[in-house]
This record gives structure tokens, C-alpha cells and sequence, in this order.
């Protein structure tokens, strides 16, 4: 590790600096992932820009219509504690409290995290089964994209060199849904999942399923939203028979890889057992 | 590591083996390929610029043809490459085999791929995933070509 | 390589010093200030024994960059004894054998105060939890749960299952 460390005080000054820097720049949040790559020799920037000094970036708090907007720089446990995201959704609580070790959820931030794009880390599918958007702030203004589509592969996202996450956005949940976040560990607490469920599920006047969402972690090189499942529910009375044989369409939506906590095929399996779970839980 | 991949070109078995026997255009196939020049007889040199999120490795080295055999449509090739950056170094030894199908020719390569030194870090799955994406792109990418 | 002047309170003792961008808070505490009692263990932020406070805070040293603690004030277990008087944690440890080889040791009292000052009373599920990250080789796990409840006044009453497990989902 050796580069020039910045600390700008304005999102104005971070932007001009990843702007002059370009592939040479590296923006660090808090810095758990950035850390780990340069001491793994894997990232070598020559400048790294901190977000640490920035005022106005790690606020928790409800919207005027209901929603929840975090700041990019809020820590997991930040998120955690805050009574202001347990009242939005509890699920998004335990998706967060999920990750790591406390140590770590005291140091990573939300906003990292999203552009870290780790396809096994637990935020990100609750946050898309929740329908999140992040703001982006870039040299050419502000734009907002779904978390679901901003991760593209492996560690890769949608964002350029000079795009920063500010905030992440979540809508008011309307009345009547469900949310769950369900990680299957096999091993220590502090893992990554072998694979992870995050569903949302809202129920009609009927009994039937007016809306649902469901996104998958760990089984692809990103989240994968298990489309065909919610489909085959939509509009149904979700039944345990058509809970079981929506959850069977899992397999082929997910994309996972052999590695040490599984075989692809396993994973698959595990994959239907768990979405099947998630599904049972949000229609007990 | 080991994988297949396989693409159906439709073109004859003496085309798609031509093709495939003239390794700077072959491998200009491959993503991120570079500046691939003959060093000898069965011989090249070049380098694979690849991109994993934030991590960019710029992999140097060269690639032997071991063993050919047109009559039977089989080649042997092996290619040894490292990044002096990052620090690590890839060597994939890969069996390609070509069979003749009706107007059609199936192109069949099966690699097998060690990683060393610090790309080795990515992970076992990153590095499958990303080889395997490099792979189906050479081979379709060649299918193209072929038929073109 | 820039270098960044750096400020900061050590266990309440005011600190300045100078420092290249790329070094990390284990190094700065270790071998810029001489608090040798955080040990390096992993280097990847997974086996807390290089655990500290920052503002409070439990973080692993390893992945700090040592700029980050610019203002803050940090903890070791250095910091913990005052005037020669162990905390109840730290006599509790002793008297319950929270402790085997003891390379652990100042990561799991460092990781346990955090927990007491956050749940001053935690049932047995509350310590695994927080403690599982903190790794003991010697697997002297019982003996460090059993001291962190009878510091936490619990009398030294565990249900006997040990760190580690699952959490249960939540729904709402």
C-alpha cells in the first residue's frame, strides 16, 4: 500500500478530486472492503478519497410519505440501532445486523457496501426486495437507480470512476406487506450465506398475493431476483402447494458456483428449500 | 480449475480448424487481448488486460502450441502468464477438439486453469466465473468469425 | 506517500503524531505509541483479536487506516485498569479462567466492555452473539462467557451452550 490520502470537506471537492484522479483514484467509505483489497495487493491506488469528512452523509431517518432515507456513509450498526429504520421494517434491521462481526458493522457503511457489489453480502437483496433506490452524485448532477440493477457483476457496478452513493432511498411499505430476510449459515454466525432470501410479500382484500418481491443472495454474480417465483404467486392464494411448486422455479433463476461452503447444484437446492421458507414465513 | 465450453460453428471442420490454427487472429478472440506476436515456431507472446471490479490485472506471458493433430482435429495449447503489479501468475493448459456434425462443426475446449500468487486472492468462484465468461466469448467469438 | 499529522487521546493520554496515509491503526497503536497489548492475529478483520475502541466503538484495528482516528479517542486494554484496579470484567475473567494462552485475551476484554456499556445485563444468546467474532484457539469459550456474565451481574450463570449459533429471523 502506498498513495496520497485525501480528505475533502465538501461532496463538491470529492467529486473534483475522483474527477481529477480518474483510474488512479479509489474512493474509500469505511473501509473495511478497500483495506482488505490493498493489503491483499489486489488494489493499488495512487490516491485514495475519503468520504469521513463530509458532513450530512450518514443521516437515519423516516420521510415525509413513510419512506426511509439513509446516508451513504450510516453504518451498518448505525442502521442497526436506529429506532427510525426498526420502525420501517425489521427485516431491513436483521439484513444489516446479519453482516459480519459488530466490528465490522461499526466500520462498513451502507453506501460502501452497494458499491462494493459483493453478489454474498446481505444488505443488498433486502434493500432490492424493498424496492431502494441510492442517489448518485457525479460532476454532471444527481440521478437515482434501483439497487436491484446497480450491481452488474462480480464486485462490478453501474457507477463510473466519478459517481458517489450520497443516500439510499426506500418507499413508504404499503399497508397489508410482509417483509423477511432469511440467511442460511451452515457454518459460523459470522459468514458469508450459502445462500440468502429477502421477500416481500403484500396480501389483497382477498387473501390473495397483490404484490411480491423476492431476491436472492450469494447463488449468482450479483442478486438475482427470483422473477419467475413471484410471477407464479402473483394474484394466488399462496397455498403451501403453490408456495412449494413457486419455490421449485427458484432453481433455475439462480447462478450460483461450486465453492467452499457448497456445490452449484447444492446450492440450487438450497436455494428452492430456503425461498420456499421465506414464503412460508411471510403467509403463516 | 477445470471447465468445457463448447460453441457450434456452421462451417466445415477445415475451416473452423484454419481459423483456429492462426493463433494472433484466434486469440484476438479472447477479451482484453493485446499485442499477440509469433516468437518462434508454435510460439507467441502477448498479454490479457482483465477487470474485476476495482482490481485490474494486466497479465504478460506467452502461449505454446504443444501438440496438433488436423487429421484427427485436436490441438493442444498451453499459456503461462503473469502480472508483475498485482503480483501472480495464471497457467491454462487447454485440449481443443473439433468434430464435424452434418454442415456443422462443434468446437470443444476444455481447459484447465491453475492460479498463483495474489490473484489467487479473488477467490476460487470469482476467478471460475470470470475465466469461464473469457472463455464463451472466445469461443462464440471464433464461431462468428468462422461463419463470416 | 502523503503523510497526515494525526491527534487523538490513547486510553485518556493525549497523542500527535505524524503519519504516512497508508498506515494501519493496529501498526500506529503498537508500534508508534508502544501499547503493545492489542496483538495482530489475522490482518483481515476476522478474528477480533486486535479489537479496540474508537469513541466507544468496537472495531478491528487491522482494517482501521490509522487516519480515520484523526480527533477520536481510542481505547486498548491498556485503558481499562484504572489506577491499578482491575475492571469486574477483567476480575472476572481471572476468577472464571476467561482466559487460556492469553493471546486472545485483550481482544475478548476489549470486545466485552463494548458489549456490557451496549447491554448491561445480556442473557447468555446476547454474549454469544457479540463474542463470536472474538476467536479463542485454545477454545476457552465457556470460561470467557461464564466472566462476561458474572461481570454483567448475572453471577456467573450461563445456560452451558457455548459461543456460537444462529440468529433466528424476525418478522414483522
Amino acid at each position: 500500500m502506498s498513495y496520497d490520502y485525501h480528505e475533502p470537506h465538501s461532496l463538491d471537492d470529492a467529486l473534483a478530486l475522483l474527477t481529477r484522479f480518474g483510474d488512479d483514484g479509489h474512493l474509500m467509505a469505511g473501509g473495511t472492503a478497500t483495506v482488505l483489497l490493498m493489503r491483499q495487493g489486489l488494489l493499488r491506488p495512487a490516491h485514495v478519497v475519503s468520504l469521513r469528512t463530509i458532513d450530512g452523509l450518514s443521516g437515519i431517518a423516516r420521510t415525509p410519505q413513510g419512506g426511509l432515507r439513509i446516508g451513504a456513509m450510516a453504518t451498518h450498526r448505525a442502521v442497526e440501532r436506529s429506532d427510525a429504520a426498526r420502525g420501517y421494517s425489521p427485516a431491513l434491521v436483521d439484513a444489516f445486523a446479519s453482516v459480519a462481526t459488530v466490528r465490522i458493522r461499526n466500520q462498513a457503511t451502507v453506501g460502501g457496501n452497494l458499491a462494493h457489489a459483493d453478489p454474498a453480502q446481505d444488505p443488498p437483496p433486502m434493500l432490492a426486495a424493498l424496492n431502494a433506490t441510492i442517489t448518485v452524485r457525479s460532476p454532471r448532477g444527481e440521478r437515482t437507480e434501483a439497487v436491484e440493477t446497480l450491481a452488474v457483476d462480480h464486485f462490478t457496478t453501474s457507477l463510473s470512476h466519478d459517481e458517489v452513493i450520497t443516500s439510499v432511498l426506500l418507499p413508504p411499505i404499503l399497508p397489508g406487506t410482509r417483509e423477511v430476510y432469511l440467511k442460511f449459515l451452515p457454518q459460523t454466525a459470522d459468514d458469508y450465506a450459502t445462500v440468502s432470501v429477502a421477500a416481500t410479500l403484500r396480501f389483497a382484500d382477498d387473501a390473495t398475493v397483490a404484490d411480491v418481491r423476492i431476491v436472492l443472495g450469494a447463488v449468482g454474480p450479483t442478486t438475482i431476483r427470483a422473477k419467475r417465483v413471484e410471477d407464479a404467486l402473483r394474484g394466488a392464494r399462496p397455498t403451501p402447494e403453490r408456495i412449494r411448486d413457486a419455490a421449485a422455479l427458484v432453481r433455475d433463476e439462480v447462478d450460483p458456483l461450486d465453492d467452499l461452503r457448497g456445490s452449484a447444484d447444492y446450492k440450487r437446492e438450497m436455494a428452492r428449500v430456503w425461498t420456499e421458507r421465506a414464503l412460508a414465513a411471510l403467509t403463516r | 480449475m477445470k471447465f468445457t465450453h463448447t460453441a457450434t460453428v456452421a462451417a466445415s471442420r477445415d475451416r473452423v480448424w484454419a481459423k483456429l490454427m492462426d493463433i494472433p487472429a484466434a486469440a484476438r478472440c479472447v477479451p482484453g487481448v493485446a499485442s499477440v506476436r509469433a516468437a518462434g515456431s508454435d510460439k507467441y507472446l502477448g498479454t490479457l488486460a482483465v477487470q474485476v471490479g476495482p482490481v485490474r490485472l494486466v497479465l504478460d506471458g506467452d502461449l505454446v502450441v504443444t501438440a496438433r493433430d488436423e487429421k484427427a482435429g485436436t490441438a493442444s495449447v498451453k499459456a503461462d502468464a503473469k502480472d508483475s503489479r498485482v503480483g501472480g501468475a495464471i497457467r491454462a493448459t487447454m485440449a481443443l477438439h473439433l468434430s464435424e456434425k452434418e454442415d456443422e462443426t462443434e468446437l470443444r475446449i476444455a481447459t484447465d486453469l491453475a492460479v498463483m500468487g495474489r490473484i489467487g486472492e479473488f477467490g476460487q468462484a470469482v476467478i471460475k466465473r470470470k475465466a469461464d465468461q473469457l472463455m464463451q466469448d472466445f469461443a462464440d467469438c471464433l464461431a462468428r468469425q468462422v461463419m463470416r | 506517500m502523503s503523510t497526515h499529522r494525526l491527534r487523538f487521546t490513547l486510553n485518556g493520554t493525549p497523542r500527535e503524531l505524524e503519519i504516512a496515509a497508508d498506515r494501519l491503526l493496529i501498526d500506529v497503536i503498537r508500534d508508534d505509541c508502544g501499547a503493545t497489548g492489542t496483538k495482530l492475529g489475522c490482518g483481515v478483520g476476522i478474528c477480533g483479536t486486535c479489537s479496540v475502541l474508537v469513541d466507544g466503538e468496537l472495531v478491528s484495528a487491522c482494517l482501521v487506516p490509522a487516519v480515520f482516528v484523526d480527533g477520536r479517542s481510542l481505547t486498548t486494554v491498556e485503558g481499562l485498569a484504572q489506577d491499578g484496579e482491575l475492571t469486574p470484567l477483567q476480575d472476572a475473567f481471572i476468577r472464571d479462567g476467561g482466559f487460556q494462552c492469553g493471546i486472545c485475551t485483550p481482544g475478548q476484554l476489549i470486545a466485552a466492555t463494548a458489549l456490557l456499556r451496549e447491554h448491561p445485563r445480556p442473557d447468555g444468546r446476547e454474549v454469544r452473539d457479540w463474542m463470536m467474532g472474538n476467536l479463542c484457539r485454545c477454545t476457552g469459550y465457556y470460561g470467557i462467557e461464564r466472566a462476561i456474565m458474572r461481570a454483567s451481574g448475572a453471577g456467573g450463570q450461563s445456560d452451558g451452550r457455548g459461543l456460537g449459533g444462529q440468529r433466528p429471523p424476525s418478522l414483522s
